[in-house]
């Protein structure tokens, strides 16, 4: 039962319109087939700022992400792993920034100046690893992936008749 | 899916009329004049009647459209040949005890090669940098001589409750024609602003506004500079030659708050210094844009923060650039190392609400052109050290153990819109799956322009007792140290950053959405950000009725206020 939840999460996550997250900060994680029972969520946090809002001399805004995580396995069931590391990734997979480490519970990794990113935890050959390879156990979308033209949105909140 | 009722909603939106918004006249149709080149221009040839952003055109269910109410241009009829031409921003330093004659006029400005009828205090615009020792006392009296009733607001300033300018709180306007005498103490150092308290929207946009520098005793205050400079960042909208009228019985752009088009800097738009290889140069940075949030750097050239509105922080600290919501003030300083040329920008990521992406958008307000003359004395090293201001950590201990305590007020800032245009109704509907913290550009400026302070209510809601705006009956005792959490509510039908301002107090920021603030400063405005939870504590040491609201002009004037009443120590009290 867990295993097709755990799938059918992630088909939710891609395929799917999710409920709409609490504000702009939030982001609800999906456990993917590797890890169905993983459960999550994240919180955007602007880095730190003497104005409160953090941005970048070009205006992207600049957070910190509070990622709650939970039944996470451990890294070696998964096969030659030793750590879960937070990735954001561009909307195009060109891009792997790494964010930090993770563990069950809450981690505050960052920072992030991207508009619109994948939020991807994946298991590593260890915690000092600077290049994705392994496989993902939650993945969201930031706040502002939301961001789509007006006929995207029409089609996720008053659904489609046909 | 392409049959999907998607589309359906953007036909209806778009093909649907008002509800309550009036076709065009020609007594309230703003110029609407052929915008060769302007972004926005409707295909064939027709002219918006407001500049719409680079992409865009207006809406179809709202072209035909005007705000109800009517609009008008202050001075309207008044030959600008017969106005004196704006002069610039005189110093005008002050004693303990000296006297200020201040009127608000009439002038005739030329931007961009444009004569404008515009107003100026003293003729000036900004007007008169008033530069007092700290703890002067100093006597303004204020003539009114525009078409509108006005007041003086002494942003910032902890002065006696009855000379705050607060219209309908602490004084009645001041007609055209008439006068009112202030005396204003100020108690702190730092950078503080004046304004009218009265139709911001119109007397503020149109050069209703100046600084005041408050000088400490203490003649190592800040660290080093070999200049200073005092910067006004404001904006405004036009349409080729003629600004874009203003409500005639209240604010029309009530959803965002008013966006300009043309970007200035003490009046001007194009911002010139020359300076010296090394120089550092202080900058003075005050927003009086009625709603724009800026991004302030200067070409990259490094920068520190030393102060805020109403202290210094307890520690500088390097910036790549500054957040500047409207009201806020922030003392910098920059160095410029080598000998070039620095562009003022305002870099923002605007929203692209129809195509759902994020555009760069940069606006150079202005140059620093930098010579090869070393600047002397060099600070270069007084500029490198970051300073711990220790005087301003020992002032905030006294407020530390209170950083914890529980709430004394929530306020939710939240809107609500009634008689809007269908359009305008459906688009929001479907726009709702996303809103950034913090909108820095009008990305739906029909919409906007065709909202008045009649159709949207912006709201502060006490949580404790429903209550909103004027209804909320706010008593503390003289002496009070209040928290107060501020929660702007995501899931209103058009969320926004609210720069919330307490007249006549100082507050702490001492945490955002549960992230304890590390280095703090004393404020009188904070920004809010859509979806965030601001608690401040407030030092509620300055008795009397002390407006607290959003410092956008047009939400202000929809309803985003309230009164903290601070009640002698003596007093009653509740």
């Amino acid at each position: 039962m867990i295993g097709r939840v755990g799938s059918a999460a992630l088909a939710l996550a891609l395929l799917v319109v999710p409920a709409r997250a609490a504000g702009p900060f939030d982001i609800p994680l999906f456990a993917t087939p590797r890890a169905p029972a993983a459960r999550g969520s994240a919180t955007l946090v602007f880095a730190e700022s003497p104005f409160g809002v953090a941005v970048t001399a070009d205006g992207h805004a600049r957070y910190d992400v509070r990622i709650t995580a939970a039944n996470l396995p451990a890294p070696s069931s998964l096969g030659a792993y030793h750590a879960y590391i937070a990735w954001a990734v561009t909307s195009d997979l060109a891009h792997w920034q790494r964010l930090g480490t993770v563990t069950n519970g809450t981690s505050t990794v960052g920072h992030i100046e991207l508009d619109k990113f994948l939020l991807v935890i994946a298991a590593e050959a260890d915690s000092a690893s600077t290049t994705h390879s392994g496989p993902s156990v939650l993945h969201g979308n930031s706040p502002s992936s939301w961001l789509q033209t007006f006929l995207a949105h029409s089609a996720f909140f008053h659904g489609v008749t046909d | 899916m392409s049959r999907g009722v998607g589309m359906a909603a953007l036909l209806v939106a778009a093909m649907a009329a008002a509800s309550s918004a009036q076709q065009h006249d020609t007594t309230t149709m703003p110029p609407g004049m052929p915008m060769p080149g302007m972004p926005g221009m409707a295909a064939g040839g027709m002219a918006m009647p407001i500049p719409m952003p680079k992409g865009m055109v207006m809406m179809p269910g709202l072209v035909g459209l005007t705000p109800p109410g009517g609009s008008f241009l202050p001075g309207a009829g008044v030959d600008p040949a017969s106005l004196p031409n704006v002069r610039p921003s005189a110093v005008v330093q002050m004693r303990d005890g000296d006297t200020l004659d201040l009127s608000a006029t009439l002038v005739r400005r030329t931007i961009a090669g444009r004569p404008y009828v515009m107003y100026g205090f003293n003729g000036e615009v900004p007007g008169p940098l008033i530069r007092v020792p700290q703890n002067a006392t100093i006597t303004v009296r204020f003539h009114n001589r525009i078409d509108l009733p006005s007041s003086v607001h002494w942003h910032g300033v902890r002065l006696d409750n009855r000379f705050d300018g607060a219209v309908g709180i602490t004084q009645q306007a001041v007609a055209p024609g008439d006068s009112f005498v202030y005396h204003v103490h100020f108690p702190d150092a730092g950078v503080y602003w004046y304004h009218p308290h009265v139709r911001e929207d119109v007397e503020q946009a149109l050069g209703l506004f100046g600084n005041m520098i408050v000088d400490s005793p203490d003649s190592a205050y800040y660290s080093p500079a070999n200049r200073e400079q005092v910067l006004v960042f404001d904006d405004l909208l036009v349409n080729a030659d003629s600004l874009i009228p203003y409500g005639k019985t209240g604010p029309d752009f009530a959803l965002m708050g008013r966006v300009g088009n043309l970007l200035l800097v003490n009046g001007e738009p194009r911002y010139t210094l020359a300076a010296h290889r090394g120089e550092v140069v202080r900058f003075f940075l005050t927003n009086a844009a009625s709603s724009r949030t800026y991004n302030i750097s200067f070409g990259g050239a490094p920068m520190k923060v030393l102060a805020s509105d109403v202290s210094r922080f307890e520690h500088e600290e390097r910036v790549p650039s500054v957040v500047l919501a409207p009201a806020e003030r922030y003392i910098v300083e920059a160095r410029f190392e080598k000998p070039g040329r620095y562009a003022l920008v305002n870099a923002v990521q605007a929203i692209n609400h129809y195509r759902g992406e994020f555009d760069a958008e940069v606006d150079t307000l202005g140059m620093v052109t930098v010579d090869s003359t070393p600047a002397a004395p060099d600070y270069a090293g007084a500029f490198a050290a970051l300073r711990d201001n220790a005087a301003v950590t020992r002032d905030i201990d006294r407020y530390r153990p209170y950083f914890d305590k529980p709430p004394d007020k929530r306020l939710t800032l939240t809107v609500r819109g009634n008689g809007l245009p269908v359009a305008t109704v459906q688009f929001m509907n479907v726009d709702t799956a996303y809103y950034a913290p913090v909108e820095w550009v009008d990305g739906m400026p029909d919409m906007n322009w065709l909202s008045t302070n009649d159709q949207v209510k912006w709201i502060l809601r006490d949580d404790a007792t429903g209550k909103e705006n004027m209804d909320i009956d706010w008593h503390v005792k003289e002496g009070s140290i209040v928290k107060l959490e501020l929660y702007n509510d995501p899931k209103s039908f058009h969320p926004m950053q609210h720069p919330i301002h307490l007249h006549g107090q100082r507050m702490l920021v001492v945490s955002r959405n549960g992230v304890r603030t590390t280095n703090l400063v004393w404020k009188d405005t904070v920004l809010i950000p859509v979806g965030s939870t601001v608690d401040v504590l407030i030092d509620a040491s300055n008795p009397g009725a002390w407006m607290l609201h959003c410092h956008i002009a047009e939400h202000l004037a929809s309803g985003m206020m309230t009164v903290l009443h601070v009640d002698p120590a003596a007093g009653p009290g509740r």
